[in-house]
C-alpha cells in the first residue's frame, strides 16, 4: 500500500491530494486550515541595521535593512525612502537561474512594495532628517533560502520583523556646516505604526480552499490567492493574481482565517521582541 | 551578540560522534547560529598544535609520505605561486588588490572612508525590473565622528571557532551552512543534469570507467553576497568581484570532484554570503565542499579553505582566519585551499604587498596548517548530517 501510494504520488499527484482532501487533510497531516510551524529568529547579522529569518515549514526568508543617507525625491521634499527588494537565487530552488530578477522575484517585490505603502508600516515622514535635504532611505533585501510554497507571507513576516529590529545612529545637522553628524553609539528604533501580516490561500479545483500552500500544493493548484489584514482587522493588501474565481461567501471565509492568523503572528513576534528586550 | 528566537517546533536530540579526533573540542558561549539551529551541534577549537598528516584520523598520509611537499593541483593566478616565484611577480599581484581596494589608499587607514564616498541607489537607472529609489545614497558611517577601533592584538594561528551543518535545505540535493566568528555562508548544490551545449567527443577513457576528456562533466559555481553583508549596501548586480570569486570557487573544487564521473552533465553550486565577517572566500570554499559531499557527489577529497592576512608596515605579521577588521587594514591577503587527506593544495588566491617570497611560503605553511585543524569539525559535520538522513529515510 504505501508503495502504491508513493507511485501515485509522483504519476498523479492531482489524485493522490484529491484524496486526502477528501477526508479534510493534507498529505504531511494538517488540517485545510493549518499553517506549518513558524520560527522567526531576529537579529542575527550584524552587519545589517536589523535582520530577520523566518522560516514557515520548509520555506526560509531572510531580510536584512541597511540604512543610508540620501537626498529626498523633489516631489516630497518631506519623505524619505522604503526600497523591498526580493531575491530568488538560484540556492532555493531548482526552477531559478542566476540572472537578473524573474517573473516571481518581480512579482513578489511588488507585492511587498504594495504591502508597505498601503499599511503605512512606516511614516516615510519619519525617515526625513532635514526637509529638501536629507532623508533616510531604508533597503530592504529579502532572500529566499528555501523555497517551499507560500513566499509572501515568509516575505511580509521576515519584512515585519526586520523593520521592528532595526535601529538608526541618531543624526544632527550641524548649524555651521551644513553637514550630517551621526552618532553610531546612539541608536533607536524605528516608529513601526501597524503590523501588517499575509495570509496565503490556494484554490483546488475552483472550491476547496487551503491555507499555507507547499510548494507541491501550489503547483497542483488552480489559483491562489492573499490577503493581508493589519491589526484593527483592517484590509491592507488582496493579491489575486488570476486563477479560478471565488465567491464573496469564500472571500469573507479567507479573511476572517486572516483575522486569525494576525492573532498569531502577533502574538510570536511580540515573544520575540520581549526576549531581546534585555540588552 | 545576542539573538532570539521564538519557536513552536520540537527538534530532535542531537548525536555524539564517536570517531577518532585530533582536536579537542569545548562548547562555548551560549549562542544560536544565524538559522536558529540548535546549540549542542556548535563547536569550537582549542588552539592544538600543527598537525603532522600522519596522525590523521582518516587517512595514512599523503601518497608521497609525510615529508611531501603539497603538490599544487591548481593554482590561481594573482598570487606568488607556492612563493617560488621572484619578487617581481608580487607589484603585479598589488596592481589586482582584491577585495582590499588598496589602490587609492597606500597608507592603512579606515577602509569605509578611503572609498568614493557615493553608492548608486537600489537601481541602476535603467534596471526596471527592481524597486527603483533614489539615483544615489551614502552610508551613514561617512559622517560618524568617532573611528573605528583597531583590530586587537591577538595570537597570529588562532581559529575562530567553526559552526558546520550539512543537510539543511530542503529543496537542495546538498547543502551547508558555515558560521566562522561573524562570517556566515550558505551553500547549495543541484544536479547532476543534462549540460547545455555539451559537444560529441571521443578519445580515450581515463582509468576506472571514466568519460573521456572531452565528456567530463562540469562544475558550475555561483559567488553572491547578500546585498545587507558587508559594511556598505551593494545592489545587486554583484559585478566583477563576485565572478572572480566564483571562478575561484571552481578552480578549486574541481581537483577534488569526479566529474569524470558525470559525463555531459553539470553540476551547480550556490554560494550565498549572508553576513562578512573575514576570510568569506575561505568559508565559501569549506561550505561548498560540504555541500557537495552531501549531495551525494563522488569527490576523491573534501575541501578545506582558510584565509590569512598580513599586517600592514611596523612589526608585518601574517594572521590566520583574520576577522573583517584585519582584512580592512592589511596590507596582503591570501587564502588557501587545501585536500586535507591527500595533503595536497586544491587552489591558492593572494594578492597585495606580502613582502619577500619566504614570507608568503610562510603564509601559505600557516593557512595549511590551519586548514588540517579545520578538518575534522567538518568530518563531524557530515557523520551527524548523514546520521540525520538516516534516522528521516524510513518514511
Amino acid at each position: 500500500m504505501q508503495q502504491r501510494k508513493s507511485k501515485s504520488r509522483t504519476v498523479e499527484p492531482l489524485e493522490y491530494y484529491r484524496r486526502f482532501l477528501k477526508e479534510n487533510c493534507r498529505p504531511d497531516g494538517r488540517e485545510l486550515g493549518e499553517f506549518r510551524t513558524t520560527t522567526v529568529n531576529i537579529g542575527s547579522i550584524s552587519t545589517a541595521d536589523g535582520s530577520a529569518l523566518v522560516k514557515l515549514g520548509n520555506t526560509t526568508v531572510i531580510c536584512g535593512i541597511k540604512a543610508e543617507f540620501a537626498a529626498p525625491p523633489t516631489d516630497a521634499p518631506d519623505k524619505g525612502y522604503v526600497v523591498p527588494n526580493v531575491d530568488l537565487p538560484p540556492l532555493c530552488s531548482s526552477r531559478f537561474r542566476s540572472g537578473p530578477p524573474g517573473e516571481e522575484a518581480q512579482v513578489a517585490s511588488q507585492f511587498i512594495a504594495d504591502v508597505i505603502e498601503n499599511s503605512q508600516i512606516i511614516q516615510k515622514e519619519d525617515l526625513c532628517i532635514s526637509p529638501g535635504k536629507l532623508s533616510w532611505v531604508l533597503y530592504c533585501d529579502i532572500i529566499c533560502l528555501d523555497y517551499d510554497g507560500n513566499i509572501l507571507d515568509a516575505c511580509t513576516f521576515a519584512l515585519l520583523a526586520a523593520l521592528k529590529n532595526a535601529q538608526l545612529p541618531e543624526v544632527t545637522i550641524n548649524e555651521e556646516t551644513g553637514l550630517a553628524e551621526v552618532n553610531l553609539k546612539k541608536k533607536s528604533y524605528l516608529n513601526i505604526r501597524t503590523h501588517p501580516v499575509a495570509t496565503s490561500f490556494a484554490v483546488f479545483d475552483d472550491t476547496l480552499l487551503i491555507v499555507d500552500p507547499t510548494g507541491e500544493e501550489e503547483h497542483l493548484a488552480t489559483g491562489t490567492l492573499t490577503v493581508v489584514m493589519d491589526e484593527e482587522g483592517k484590509l491592507c493588501c488582496l493579491h489575486k493574481p488570476g486563477g479560478s474565481g471565488l465567491t464573496g461567501a469564500k472571500l469573507q471565509d479567507c479573511m476572517s482565517r486572516a483575522v486569525t492568523r494576525h492573532k498569531e503572528v502577533k502574538k510570536l513576534m511580540d515573544e520575540v521582541i520581549k526576549s531581546m528586550k534585555p540588552k | 551578540m545576542t539573538m532570539s528566537w521564538a519557536r513552536r517546533e520540537h527538534v530532535g536530540d542531537g548525536h555524539t560522534c564517536k570517531c577518532k579526533i585530533i582536536s579537542t573540542f569545548t562548547s562555548e558561549r551560549t549562542q544560536m547560529c544565524a538559522l536558529g539551529l540548535r546549540w549542542p551541534e556548535r563547536l569550537a577549537f582549542r588552539q592544538a598544535g600543527p598537525v603532522p598528516p600522519s596522525a590523521h584520523p582518516l587517512g595514512q598520509g599523503p601518497p608521497g609520505g609525510p615529508a611531501a611537499a603539497p603538490r599544487l593541483g591548481c593554482c590561481s593566478s594573482g598570487t606568488a605561486g607556492g612563493g617560488a616565484a621572484p619578487a617581481a611577480a608580487i607589484p603585479t599581484a598589488l596592481a589586482r588588490a582584491r577585495g582590499f581596494k588598496r589602490a587609492e589608499a597606500p597608507a592603512p587607514g579606515p577602509r569605509g572612508r578611503a572609498e568614493a564616498a557615493r553608492t548608486p541607489g537600489a537601481a541602476m537607472p535603467g534596471d526596471h525590473r527592481r524597486i527603483r529609489g533614489p539615483e544615489e545614497s551614502q552610508p551613514p558611517q561617512l559622517y560618524a565622528a568617532d573611528e573605528d577601533e583597531a583590530p586587537a592584538a591577538r595570537d597570529p594561528t588562532r581559529l575562530r571557532p567553526v559552526y558546520a551543518r550539512a543537510g539543511l535545505l530542503s529543496q537542495a540535493k546538498g547543502s551547508a551552512y558555515l558560521e566562522a566568528g561573524g562570517t556566515k555562508v550558505l551553500c547549495a548544490v543541484s544536479g547532476p543534469r543534462q549540460a547545455e551545449g555539451s559537444e560529441r567527443g571521443g578519445g580515450p577513457a581515463g582509468a576506472g570507467g571514466e568519460a573521456p576528456a572531452a565528456l567530463r562533466g562540469r562544475l558550475l559555481c555561483d559567488f553572491r553576497r547578500a546585498p545587507f553583508a558587508g559594511r556598505r549596501r551593494r545592489a545587486p548586480p554583484g559585478g566583477g568581484e563576485e565572478r572572480e570569486l566564483a571562478l575561484a570557487l571552481q578552480e578549486a573544487l574541481e581537483p577534488a570532484v569526479r566529474l569524470g564521473r558525470y559525463p555531459r552533465a553539470q553540476l551547480e553550486v550556490s554560494a550565498l554570503l549572508l553576513e562578512d565577517g573575514g576570510s568569506a572566500l575561505a568559508a565559501a570554499l569549506t561550505a561548498a565542499a560540504l555541500a557537495l559531499a552531501d549531495a551525494g557527489v563522488e569527490m576523491y577529497d573534501l575541501v578545506v579553505g582558510c584565509g590569512l592576512s598580513r599586517t600592514p608596515e611596523p612589526a608585518p605579521t601574517w594572521l590566520l582566519d583574520p576577522t573583517r577588521l584585519e582584512e580592512e587594514r592589511a596590507a596582503a591577503g591570501l587564502t588557501v585551499a587545501l585536500m586535507p587527506v591527500l595533503n595536497q593544495v586544491a587552489g591558492l588566491l593572494g594578492s597585495g604587498e606580502g613582502g619577500p617570497p619566504e614570507s608568503w611560503a610562510e603564509a601559505v605553511r600557516l593557512g595549511l596548517e590551519g586548514c588540517q585543524r579545520l578538518y575534522p569539525v567538518l568530518q563531524q559535520c557530515l557523520v551527524r548530517a548523514a546520521r540525520r538522513r538516516g534516522a528521516a529515510a524510513p518514511s
